[in-house]
């Protein structure tokens, strides 16, 4: 079976623990927990009548006071990038994660979700952001792990680009 | 139009062959149906190269091929069954044999622990953790086993391929490869190490991790007890061996681990045991027990078979005894009873068994008294009935008993009435009996004498028969003055010749008595029996006997007096 490293970024509390759980267990927690280092799920998805595992590493929440290893990004295949709609500030940390992840592995397969859909009315990042994102070529989603909206959408969108060869970076050494 | 003529002459001449080719062309043109002959000289080609671009080709080909598959399957399943039977039978073979084998080492392990006192507490823990015995008693012999092996791409953390011991639990071999990559670059991150310092090992309860680390993955081997170094070494050809021999599908790995299928028997290499060998000194266990065994088999057996023997022979004997009779005889776990007949005057049997060396408190004995009828009894009977005299002999004849010898006529009366009464005896006969009377034994006694040297008080050998003959008529005087109901009173007398002094002589005539009454003292004479020592008669002048004048001799006064309740003196 084919096997794709992906990993979970975004800030802090963003809510990247919550979409793989709802994802792997289709469950959610209302109880916050911090991500220590990093927690490995996965979860076997179909594209095209293939099967694929995909290794959800759920990495710690990027603030000012720790940033991403970049170790850990290492022979990543794809990416999530998971912002919080209610703060405008994760999209910034989105910006400077996802210029992380091309200076250390490369220009790799990635989605992004603006969390907490369920509160879409408190958001600091309004539609006219979103456009610029998509114009940057930013595969934009809108999502909530709280009612499982737009999770499925999100993992399998990703796993539709990594099944496409020629969006492959040959990154291994 | 000759003009025309020319012109089309003149074409043909030049463009024949294209106006051919033009002509085919435009024939296929026309007619745009794709013949197989040419896609069959494309097809394998273009298969390669769409097959080698993308992975869209088995996409689409992936349900045919199934379904031929299946076809195939139901139609003549004998097909695929050879197609596959090399390959799946050895691997069989294998997994049989592996099962086997440690369930043959279960069961062993088991066995030898099963007796001893830490069997019996193995066998606690495993009732109280519901494990089975045989785990419970492979693991603590357990020096290390390998439980698993991981092959883990070394930047994804993707697992390539997993191989586990029999009865190992596998949580999520995926999830702990990720986990155990993200915990190593975190290692090597904090301590600021380079990609080429790992972390090698790292201990978790019994558990021990050995991650051995390749150019393009790396080993992990889950190993529970304490390994040794050797065992490294295994992991680490093992690692360079597959790297080797999949160098390939390391630089195009994208995420397909299928090609890694063929690492499967290097990983099962990995999965080493060791436990701990309780052979030797099991064996020796069970040596010493056998042998005590053994010789207990071999002592109980000699002792129950020599017992065994014992008391056959004593029964053998009781039975040839005279006056025994055994009618129920039985013997079991060293209890003994014997029942029969006993004469009260055969042998004691207590006597017999004590002899026989059977302890006698094992034997519980019920005896009936009888009269028993063997001629030697019979004999016992009638002597201990009728008191015969010493020179009286009693003899069996059938039933009757026939006495010889000599005796009082009292006693010969007495006998002739009570002999018929002991049991056994019909008839008695004394023709051969020789009566005598008190009265001519008393003169036998009173005229018998002892000669002496001149000067001597020492019995010769000459005079030993006149002694003799003393002594056989006091023994029949004695029998015969008790059954009459006297006593008998006896002096010997010495007596010296004239010459020597008187109180020489008075001296030489008692040493003489005393002499001879030495003699006498050896005879068992009946109780009321008294014999004296003194001189013979008044002393004349010159200290003579006066009855005896002159004469070196010792001589006997007998003489019987009634029976009176009074104890003499001196008595032999």
């Amino acid at each position: 079976m084919m096997q794709k490293k992906v990993c979970m970024l975004g800030g802090f509390a963003v809510g990247k623990t919550s979409l793989v759980r709802r994802f792997v267990t289709n469950m959610f927690s209302e109880h916050y927990q911090t991500t220590i280092g990093v927690t490995v799920e996965k979860k076997t998805v179909t594209v095209d009548h293939q099967d694929m595992m995909l290794m959800l590493w759920d990495l710690y929440g990027e603030d000012e006071f720790q940033h991403v290893r970049e170790s850990y990004l290492r022979g990543s295949s794809g990416y999530i990038l998971v912002l919080d709609g209610m703060r405008k500030a994760t999209l910034d940390t989105a910006h400077m994660l996802q210029q992380t992840v091309v200076r250390t592995v490369g220009p790799l397969p990635f989605v992004a979700i603006i969390n907490k859909s369920d509160l879409q009315s408190e958001w600091e990042i309004d539609q006219t952001i979103i456009e610029q994102l998509r114009e940057q070529g930013w595969p934009v989603f809108f999502g909530s792990a709280k009612l499982g909206r737009g999770v499925e959408e999100l993992f399998g969108h990703l796993a539709t680009l990594l099944m496409d060869p020629s969006l492959q970076p040959r990154a291994h050494s | 139009m000759p003009v025309d003529k020319d012109w089309t002459q003149l074409r043909t001449l030049l463009l024949a062959p294209e106006q051919t080719q033009l002509d085919e062309l435009r024939e296929r043109l026309d007619n745009r149906s794709v013949e197989p002959r040419d896609v069959s000289r494309v097809l394998p080609e273009a298969f390669a190269i769409r097959g080698g671009a993308d992975q869209q080709m088995s996409t689409v080909l992936t349900p045919y091929v199934e379904n031929g598959f299946i076809a195939t399957v139901r139609k003549s399943p004998q097909t695929i069954v050879d197609a596959i039977a090399p390959i799946m039978g050895p691997a069989i073979r294998q997994a049989i044999t592996r099962a086997l084998q440690s369930m043959t080492e279960a069961f062993n392990h088991s066995l030898d622990e099963s007796l001893s006192i830490r069997g019996l507490q193995w066998r606690l823990e495993a009732w109280q953790t519901g494990r089975p015995f045989a785990e419970v008693v492979l693991l603590h012999r357990l020096r290390y086993r390998v439980d698993q092996v991981f092959l883990i791409q070394r930047d994804t953390g993707l697992l390539l391929h997993h191989v586990a011991a029999d009865g190992v639990v596998v949580q999520d071999q995926h999830v702990l490869s990720g986990m155990l990559t993200a915990i190593q670059e975190y290692v090597r991150d904090s301590f600021g190490a380079t990609r080429d310092q790992t972390l090698n090992q790292f201990q978790v309860g019994e558990w021990t991790v050995w991650v051995e680390q390749g150019s393009r993955a790396y080993l992990a081997g889950v190993i529970r007890g304490t390994p040794p170094a050797s065992l490294r070494e295994k992991f680490r050809d093992v690692l360079d061996r597959i790297h080797a021999e999949q160098a390939d599908a390391f630089v195009s790995f994208e995420g397909d681990t299928a090609p890694f299928q063929m690492v499967q028997p290097y990983l099962e290499d990995c999965l080493q045991a060791h436990y701990e060998s309780g052979q030797s000194r099991n064996a020796l266990k069970l040596w010493i027990l056998g042998s005590i065994t053994l010789l207990a088999c071999c002592w109980w057996g000699w002792t129950t078979y020599q017992a065994h023997a014992r008391w056959a022979h004593l029964v053998a004997q009781l039975k040839t005894e005279p006056g025994i009779v055994v009618t129920n005889e039985r013997s079991m776990w060293g209890d003994h009873h014997l029942e029969g007949l006993r004469d009260p005057l055969a042998t004691d049997p207590s006597s017999l068994i004590s002899e026989a060396g059977i302890d006698p408190s094992t034997v519980t004995a019920l005896w009936s008294p009888f009269y028993a009828l063997d001629p030697q009894l019979i004999k016992r009977r009638a002597q201990v009935m009728l008191k015969p005299p010493s020179t009286v002999q009693f003899h069996i004849d059938g039933d009757t008993l026939v006495a010889t010898g000599s005796a009082s006529s009292e006693w010969g009366t007495e006998t002739r009435r009570l002999a018929s009464f002991v049991p056994g005896i019909a008839y008695y006969r004394d023709q051969s009996l020789v009566i005598v009377s008190i009265p001519d034994l008393l003169s036998q006694i009173n005229h018998a004498a002892i000669h002496f040297s001149p000067g001597s008080a020492t019995v010769e050998p000459s005079e030993r028969s006149s002694v003799d003959q003393v002594l056989v008529v006091l023994r029949d005087l004695d029998h015969a003055v008790a059954q009459s109901g006297q006593r008998l009173r006896l002096e010997v007398l010495g007596s010296a010749d004239g010459t020597g002094s008187v109180a020489l002589n008075l001296q030489l005539s008692k040493q003489r008595a005393e002499a001879v009454f030495e003699m006498l003292k050896g005879e068992r004479l009946g109780a009321s029996t008294v014999v004296t020592v003194g001189t013979g008669g008044p002393l004349d002048r010159r200290g003579l006997a006066s009855q005896y004048p002159a004469q070196r001799i010792v001589t006997f006064q007998a003489s019987t007096e009634p029976l009176e309740p009074k104890s003499e003196p001196a008595r032999p």
